[in-house]
């Protein structure tokens, strides 16, 4: 990322939010501000609420929000549907992103595409323009051009398919990106494939939320800040040390933390 | 009265201008007059629609149908069937001749009589109904033939049927298309007969498609001999009221049948598709695919029944029922069966029901997508694996603009 000589503008402002899920409560009161041009890594146990909190970002429907605040660039978004939260920048990078037979690759990514830029007031792009865009993109991830014609992540490897997720985050310029365990299954080439990828895609006015588990992408994507999330909360914020903490000495302090409080 | 009242209380004026063929079949309706509601094929029917269908008054006038899709029918040979053009189309290596007369009536003379009167009753009432004009019958041979296309339309406020017959000589390939295209408030009745010979290939697409309170029952009567391949693949939509009965007998095993098929019905449509696959020799083999997409208060109906006697050792059959609920109020029912005496084949069925898939929804709208979007784009993905299939020109039937802009 180029320096950090701008204004940074708070994109994202979580307050105290608690969701659940079918009764479950999963998130106690996160809270977290993220300005533009920063990356923020969230790391934490398996069933901490990491991807939970991704998918009440996206507006994933079968979770519901019982109290707190989320803010885009100071709108609150709880009232949007998950498309107004894409066409207003929020992007969600899958975990295990979605196979769909059938469904055209290019014409999936040319909506999605169009309906961002109308969101933006730019004008939306024709089949061949559309293809001039994608090329371009392709490069940033390394991808084939033949990726293109097939079904959304149909027979895609996993690499692949996560290199597919940072093509859609390039297409869709998002101001916040969310990627949810981007580096699991990734061999060490691909990793850094779509590390590079990211690090092309980041800028000044956008900022980045990295979820994962370990240290290994943050050494390709050196964060701003690292939070480790515990029991539906965040627990402590430092900065990239804290992930090399982690690193070294595993997540058991964090049983302690929340039995402690 | 509707035409079966007439029947029923036998009607003197009912025989007045008939052939002995339609004689014929008045006399063999006259056995079993109304389908039998007990019957597994008519069980699900809906009997007002069943009703109105019957209601239309009954014509063999011809009217130009309006045949939508692009107007370049280069390399195509159409044929609406009513318009009684010629057909006698000849090159070197192949060749589309109409049969004889005597062929076509001793052919359907044939029909009628070894039809039984509660299985085969559509194509009894449609024998009984179509007069000579509205019959054609085809005889194919040959290689790189170019597309054939046969068109069948009912009009405005009437009943219509129509017959076709073709003949497939040995070693032939060929796709044909039959399009049924239903004017708003008709009815139409339509019975097709393919006899496939040896060593031969047959793509065949049945598109039916209506208009505003459109009726069918549409007959299809397929005769497989060894070493044939037949590969039919179907679409209904828009029909108020639509029936299809597939009858496919490999007469002699040694054959090959795929099939693919949908139905796609709204508001207060039924339509139904009644598959009988029979195989009457070893070595058959059946691959069957139907689709329903039923949404508002429709009601979709698959039935299916595989039929492997003694003889049919080494068959391998397989036949599927796909079915997307798009409604809490829209019906689905199907019941893909097995009939299975031979002790060393290979046969399977089975069924789903299930609604959008909502992991593939989100993800979509996740991407900017209305749910409209990414319901269009889910749906064009499950109409692909059928239309792909149809022996159909792409750029003359957008059939996939279609149907989505019918939703």
């Amino acid at each position: 990322m180029e320096s950090k000589k701008e204004i940074k503008q708070p994109l994202l402002e979580i307050s105290d939010l608690f969701a659940s899920t079918e009764n479950l409560t999963i998130l106690k009161g996160v809270n977290i501000k993220i300005n533009s041009g920063e990356i923020h890594a969230i790391m934490g146990r398996n069933g901490c609420g990491k991807s939970t909190l991704s998918k009440i970002i996206a507006g994933h429907p079968s979770y519901e929000i019982t109290s707190g605040r989320i803010e885009l660039c100071g709108n609150d978004i709880e009232p949007l549907e998950p498309e107004e939260r894409a066409q207003s920048g929020i992007f969600l990078g899958f975990q295990y992103p979605i196979e769909i037979p059938g469904v055209s690759n290019l014409e999936f990514l040319r909506v999605a595409t169009n309906a961002r830029r109308k969101f933006l007031k730019k004008d939306e792009l024709d089949i061949f323009e559309f293809e001039d865009l994608v090329k371009e993109k392709l490069d940033i991830v390394k991808m084939d051009s033949a990726f293109l014609s097939r079904s959304i992540n149909q027979g895609f490897s996993g690499g692949e398919k996560k290199r597919n997720e940072i093509l859609q985050m390039a297409l869709l310029e998002p101001k916040i990106a969310i990627l949810d365990e981007t580096d699991s299954g990734l061999d060490i080439d691909a990793l850094r494939i779509v590390a590079s990828g990211i690090k092309k895609i980041a800028n000044e006015q956008s900022s980045i939320i990295l979820i994962t588990h370990y240290q290994r992408l943050l050494e390709e994507i050196q964060p701003d800040f690292v939070h480790v999330m515990a029991d539906g909360k965040i627990i402590k914020t430092g900065d990239s040390t804290l992930a090399l903490e982690l690193e070294k000495n595993g997540y058991e302090w964090t049983d302690e933390f929340i039995n402690k409080n | 009265m509707n035409i079966i009242e007439r029947i029923i209380k036998s009607d003197k004026d009912i025989f007045d201008g008939k052939s002995n063929l339609q004689k014929i079949s008045l006399d063999r309706l006259r056995v079993n007059p109304i389908p039998n509601s007990k019957n597994e094929i008519w069980r699900q029917t809906n009997k007002s629609k069943f009703s109105r269908f019957l209601d239309f008054k009954f014509s063999n006038d011809f009217y130009y149908p309006q045949i939508p899709g692009h107007s370049n029918i280069q390399n195509t040979c159409r044929i609406i069937i009513g318009e009684n053009k010629r057909i006698d189309l000849k090159e070197k290596k192949w060749e589309i001749k109409e049969l004889e007369e005597d062929e076509i009536l001793n052919f359907l003379k044939q029909k009628i009589i070894q039809s039984d009167t509660t299985q085969n009753w559509s194509n009894l009432l449609n024998h009984f109904l179509t007069d000579r004009k509205n019959i054609v019958g085809l005889n194919i041979s040959g290689k790189d033939i170019p597309y054939l296309e046969v068109i069948c339309n009912s009009v405005n406020n009437f009943f219509n049927s129509k017959t076709i017959i073709i003949n497939i000589e040995e070693g032939t390939s060929v796709s044909i298309s039959q399009i049924n295209i239903g004017d708003k408030n008709s009815a139409l009745s339509i019975s097709s007969y393919l006899n496939i010979g040896v060593d031969s290939v047959v793509n065949h697409g049945i598109i039916s498609f209506g208009k505003n309170k459109s009726h069918i029952i549409n007959t299809l009567n397929v005769s497989q001999y060894k070493n044939s391949e037949y590969n039919l693949g179907s679409l209904q939509f828009e029909y108020d009221f639509g029936r299809l009965e597939i009858n496919i007998n490999q007469v002699e095993g040694n054959a090959k049948t795929n099939i693919k098929g949908m139905q796609i019905t709204n508001n207060n449509e039924q339509i139904s598709t009644y598959a009988n696959i029979a195989f009457n020799g070893p070595n058959g083999f059946l691959d069957q695919l139907n689709k329903s997409l039923a949404n508002d208060k429709s009601h979709s109906v698959f039935e299916g029944l595989i039929i492997v006697p003694q003889i049919a050792q080494k068959t391998d059959a397989s036949q599927l029922s796909r079915n997307l609920l798009l409604s809490n109020y829209a019906k689905i029912d199907t019941k893909p069966q097995l009939e299975i005496v031979a002790d060393d084949v290979k046969c399977m069925h089975g069924a789903t029901i299930s609604q959008l898939n909502e992991d593939e929804v989100f993800y979509m709208r996740s991407r900017g997508l209305t749910l409209e979007q990414a319901s269009k784009l889910q749906l064009r993905s499950y109409y692909q694996e059928v239309i792909s299939f149809l022996p159909i020109s792409k750029e003359r039937w957008d059939l996939l603009t279609l149907l989505l802009k019918n939703k």
